[in-house]
């Protein structure tokens, strides 16, 4: 993983994890944000601007890829670069929690 | 006939929350915003007082790719107006969201747009700044006619403005990276 990507996406943004979680099935951008908003209890609404921005740049750097258009909706999917990051991260996030438990157990 | 009215408003490149805010204020007192005319004229329709927020976005790609940029928003619910030199428009009405909505939702989103405006707006200013102004600033200095003295007033004034988007863009970036370092 190169400097550039570990610079950028480790740790994540709420919105770039729930991105690369969601885009381990293809899909475009505003079933992301009703999955994320249906898994989350509403409590987290992605944004449209937010969205776009942030699909765009993670097309860019190669962690996910285009794969069709639909009805003007662009349908994404996670790339192997993709994956390596989100695993990365997800293991931050079980030592932080684990950490979490013990210090308030 | 619709009852309309022309405002003439100036926000610079970096103050376009403020612009939000005005166009958001016009709109709660019963004028909607259905157009701009470079470089500062607002046209607005008469119509029902409703609580609408604006937002403003620049983003190139999302222009070279406008149908799948706009699609993305509708989605979401925002109203798509227009383009104004790279700045597209939105709104939303507050009685169609949940709670307080922004077309962006974290800090590091927002940073990346201001990292925008400032490659395609600022970058180019700057050009003009150091290759025109400066350059032609200590040209007319040592000139001793009346004429050109104005000239070199004009090129003052000029470097005043400059410097004051500069510091006004500086500032604007600086807090907002402060935040998302917190």
């Amino acid at each position: 993983m190169d400097a550039h990507i570990k610079k950028v996406y480790v740790p994540m943004t709420e919105t770039g994890f729930y991105i690369l979680l969601s885009l381990r099935k293809e899909m475009h951008g505003y079933s992301i944000v009703q999955q994320v908003e249906e898994m989350t209890g509403g409590e987290v609404r992605l944004s449209p601007g937010t969205m776009y921005g942030s699909l765009s740049k993670m097309e860019k750097d190669g962690l996910i890829a285009f794969v069709r258009e639909e009805e003007k909706r662009k349908i994404y999917q996670i790339t192997e670069l993709g994956i390596e990051v989100l695993e990365r991260e997800m293991k931050r996030i079980e030592r932080l929690y684990r950490n979490m438990k013990e210090a308030v157990s | 006939m619709k009852e309309t009215k022309l405002e003439i408003r100036f926000f610079t490149i970096t103050e376009y929350e403020k612009e939000q805010e005005y166009l958001r204020e016009r709109h709660q007192s019963g004028w909607k915003f259905v157009g701009y005319t470079v470089p500062c004229f607002y046209h607005f329709v008469k119509c029902e007082p409703e609580d609408v927020v604006y937002q403003l976005d620049y983003n190139k790609d999302g222009a070279a790719h406008k149908d799948e940029y706009v699609q993305m928003f509708t989605d979401c619910g925002w109203e798509y107006l227009m383009d104004v030199l790279g700045y597209s428009y939105f709104r939303k009405p507050v009685s169609e969201m949940k709670e307080d909505e922004e077309i962006f939702c974290d800090d590091s989103s927002r940073l990346d747009m201001i990292g925008r405006v400032f490659k395609g707006r600022m970058i180019p200013l700057i050009g003009i700044f150091l290759c025109c102004i400066v350059p032609q600033m200590f040209r007319v200095f040592h000139l001793q006619d009346a004429a050109d003295r104005g000239i070199f007033f004009v090129f003052c004034a000029l470097l005043v403005l400059y410097l004051i988007l500069f510091v006004q863009f500086g500032v604007q970036y600086w807090r907002l990276k402060k935040r998302t370092e917190r």
